[in-house]
């Protein structure tokens, strides 16, 4: 099959999530992804989510959060920080000249002291396309400051109008400007690549994974600029519509949202609910006096949905006219017949030779081709004699050379001891369930969700 | 003028709300002509506010400006037969159509992808909806909120004893729109090497669901079911949270390098150091309330952007905490030129959101959203040549 980045090579040196995210959706279309870690600067995320908790042997090669962001990639290690005495840089900038797409993510002036900013890359790929995703973009008076994901979704403006009435502002509990300014990356790269088709010329572009989510900030920003004021958290009540809500069903921890955005859907509501007269009721008529009675309103609703199973409510409210959404847990998303239905959960199979269910990392089907998702992640270091000996037709001498000097390998040299290191990667997850952090922990997981282990794996083959 | 990266690309839009307008405007952002075709009544978001002193105004809505820049307006109801024969004809000269209405509509006006491929080969024909168009829900009434329930981005966010909580701001609005986007230029690429168009289905729910940093995994690699718990990540981190101050709010990270010398440093208690809650992360995950003790009163006699520069200094990752009016007013923001000033007729001067990225050789543009209508001469003339 053919997709839509077959044939553009793209030169990776970007870590963690916002990059990766952008160069996993420019592979799921087709590109040829070559990410390069040190051995030394091993991508961070190696260590997240380790199968069955478990961090003996290569784990670094088996984590779930690494997997759903590096799929379908090769994987470089490369030291080419200043210390290794320029080998490393010079391999880079040989990539380079064979790479349509360079994606790097470190803070604003290391890749100028590299050598091999966009400037310097010009010079040796006149037509490349660069993009840089950094925290707070490459100029202005924040530019140099230290930036995590967590912090940039409040920097963003998106904390101020998320939170209970009255509360704090709270993050959404994903580092959610990472895949948001991920995606925006993906499309600069693009729009990018649109342009260069047409005229022959590449391209710098330089992203601020601040900036890039402001936009969601946009009504309660026009509202500052016209009306100077400040929105109020409104827990997960609506500007425009009422009775909007989150309601508790039946059942530990289960939740059922609903909104009503019209008369017609009021009506629809109390009917399903077995009080056609609210409909009438002049406390309920309007959208305005449903405001001015919305802890009313949620009484009554919470009255009816304490005794209901909250999936199969929203079935009932829907099958009614009504807008409601069951409230699911990361295990009920993974059985959800809907998104079962439309194919969203790959199964892959891993480095383990095991199975297991990945978000798709692109919510489109396209009638003409299909992404190239469901692909596992590259071991460390699994490509160096492909990459080096291949597109750069190094001698097995020279590649052994680089593997001695430790310039190029397959385990990461850790600042901390690896016994350390194994037991930082492994979760305490029974104190987190006695926190409340966890609502449960499984371990029927695999017959729940029908994925194999190796066993029924080498099993199946058997026979 | 500077060339546009889509220079030459023609949109005809028939979407309405947030995901698919923003989907073109980032489209129009590039260069493409974007000719948004309107109900007589006008796209929704022109009801829904905010509006100057208040006063509701099709021509003056808040969100439909800051969703619809660089677009030009024209209004057909294609309830009509005249209607949906003028839209036929425009989406006849459009190299991307855009539309979301629920599934089964457009077939209902025989303007369904199956009703124009023959015709339009070349055409790539985004539908961008809550649930996309297929599966059991492709019907079902979605909002963002809904979208948050449905991908349990919702369960995970909120505090443990409270219900679970929606982003504001309609998140899954926003990523519906920017996959759409990205969809769109992924099949206008493939229609340059192919000649091609397709049809492209767009759900917000998976638009949202693929920002699942690791929620889903943890069960299917661990078995272990995330609960939302304050701002809190599992990934070894804590704090990473959002605490108040004594003149707003300040995010504290202790990042990589942060414990225990810099935060001791940075709370001018340098004996912290010694403190096992400092020294010890899993001890400080665990008897977090016990570390929030130390810090809470703290920061509650300092500035946030005291905070912030001492913290920045130490290399530690603290971020602001910024609302629309610092938004606007940041420094950072100013100097880098985020913000676009646009001339809104009937309205005056607006910050336009803006340069969400820069490209050096072909910048975005920046101009007003069309009034409602405002382009029925100019296309009705065009369609006449």
């Amino acid at each position: 099959m053919t997709l839509p980045l077959d044939g553009v090579r793209v030169l990776d040196l970007a870590q963690v999530y916002a990059g990766p995210t952008a160069t996993r959706l420019l592979a799921d279309l087709g590109a040829d992804i070559i990410k390069i870690e040190g051995l030394k600067r091993m991508d961070i995320t190696r260590n997240f989510v380790m199968p069955e908790n478990d961090s003996s042997g290569d784990y670094w090669n088996k984590s779930g959060y690494f997997l759903m962001r590096n799929g379908g990639k090769k994987s470089l290690t490369l030291d080419f920080s200043e210390e290794s005495g320029g080998v490393g840089i010079e391999i880079v900038k040989k990539l380079a000249t064979h790479c349509d797409i360079v994606v790097e993510s470190f803070t604003p002036h290391v890749m100028k002291k590299l050598g091999i900013d966009y400037e310097s890359l010009k010079l040796i790929r006149p037509d490349v396309i660069m993009i840089s995703l950094s925290g707070y973009g490459q100029n202005g008076p924040w530019r140099d400051y230290s930036a995590y994901g967590m912090g940039l979704e409040p920097a963003s403006g998106i904390s101020s109008i998320t939170g209970y009435e009255g509360g704090d502002p709270l993050r959404t509990g994903i580092s959610f400007t990472d895949p948001y300014s991920g995606i925006v990356g993906a499309g600069a790269v693009l729009a990018a690549l649109v342009y260069r088709r047409r005229t022959g010329k590449g391209q710098y572009i330089d992203l601020s994974e601040q900036e890039a989510a402001i936009p969601v900030t946009g009504y309660a920003t026009m509202d500052y600029a016209m009306n100077r004021r400040l929105p109020k958290r409104m827990g997960n009540r609506s500007l425009w519509h009422a009775p909007q809500g989150v309601y508790r069903c039946s059942g530990e921890d289960n939740w059922l949202a609903i909104t009503v955005r019209d008369d017609g859907e009021w009506a629809a509501l109390a009917k399903a609910l077995g009080h056609a007269e609210w409909t009438d009721d002049p406390r309920f008529v309007d959208v305005a006096s449903r405001f001015a009675h919305h802890d009313e309103i949620d009484s009554l609703i919470e009255g009816w949905t304490a005794g209901e199973d909250h999936i199969e409510a929203m079935h009932k409210l829907q099958a009614a006219g009504v807008l409601a959404a069951a409230v699911l847990n990361p295990k009920q998303v993974l059985l959800d017949p809907h998104l079962k239905a439309r194919g969203f959960f790959d199964r892959v199979e891993t480095v383990q030779k095991d199975e297991r269910l990945i978000p798709h990392q692109i919510g489109a089907r396209f009638s003409d081709f299909e992404p190239n998702t469901a692909r596992r992640a590259p071991k460390l270091g699994e490509h160096n004699r492909e990459i080096l000996g291949g597109l750069l037709a190094m001698t097995e001498d020279e590649i052994a050379k680089l593997e001695e000097n430790k310039v190029i390998g397959d385990e990461p040299i850790s600042a901390v001891p690896l016994p350390v290191m194994r037991m930082f990667v492994q979760w305490p997850l029974a104190s987190y369930q006695n926190m409340g952090a966890l609502g449960g922990i499984e371990t029927d997981y695999r017959e729940q969700l029908g994925i194999a282990s190796e066993k029924s794996e080498t099993e199946g083959e058997a026979k | 003028m500077p060339e546009l990266a889509l220079d030459g690309i023609r949109v005809v839009d028939l979407s309405q709300g947030i995901a698919g307008p923003y989907a073109t405007k980032l489209l129009a952002d590039l260069g493409a002509e974007v000719i948004k075709v309107e109900p007589p009544t006008g796209d929704y978001t022109r009801r829904l506010g905010p509006f100057p002193g208040d006063v509701p105004d099709p021509n003056k809505s808040g969100l439909f400006i800051h969703l619809n820049g660089n677009k030009k307006s024209v209004t057909l109801d294609i309830k009509s037969d005249e209607g949906r024969s003028a839209l036929a004809k425009l989406i006849g000269t459009a190299d991307v159509f855009v539309e979301s209405e629920t599934p089964g509509r457009m077939a209902d006006l025989d303007l369904h992808y199956n009703d124009l491929k023959d015709a339009y080969p070349n055409l790539v024909y985004a539908s961008v909806t809550p649930f996309g168009q297929t599966g059991p829900y492709a019907n079902y009434k979605g909002n963002s909120l809904a979208a948050m329930a449905l991908s349990g981005l919702m369960y995970i966010t909120g505090d443990p004893d409270k219900a679970p909580l929606v982003t504001g701001g309609e998140p899954a609005e926003y990523f519906g729109a920017l996959h759409a986007w990205v969809a769109i230029l992924a099949a206008l690429e493939y229609r340059g090497q192919h000649g091609r168009g397709q049809h492209v289905d767009v759900s917000w729910l998976e638009a949202l669901g693929s920002a699942d940093e690791y929620n889903t995994p943890m069960y299917s690699y661990l078995g272990a079911i995330r609960r939302r718990f304050y701002s809190r990540h599992h990934i070894p981190t804590f704090p990473s949270e959002i605490y108040p101050c004594r003149d707003g709010h300040i995010v504290v990270i202790g990042g990589a390098s942060g414990f225990p010398l810099m935060m001791a440093i940075l709370l001018e208690q340098p004996e912290l150091e010694s403190n096992p809650l400092f020294q010890n992360l899993w001890l400080r995950t665990m008897q977090w309330k016990e570390f929030e003790e130390i810090l809470r009163p703290y920061l509650m006699q300092h500035d946030w952007r005291d905070l912030l520069e001492r913290a920045q200094e130490l290399r530690v990752p603290f971020a602001a905490v910024l609302d629309p009016q610092t938004l606007l007013e940041n420094e950072h923001i100013l100097e880098r030129g985020y913000f676009a000033e646009i001339e809104q007729p009937g309205v005056g001067k607006l910050p336009m959101s803006g340069n969400l990225f820069r490209m050096s050789e072909t910048p975005l543009r920046h101009s007003p959203a069309p009034l409602l209508g405002e382009h029925n001469a100019d296309v009705v003339q065009e369609a006449a040549r």
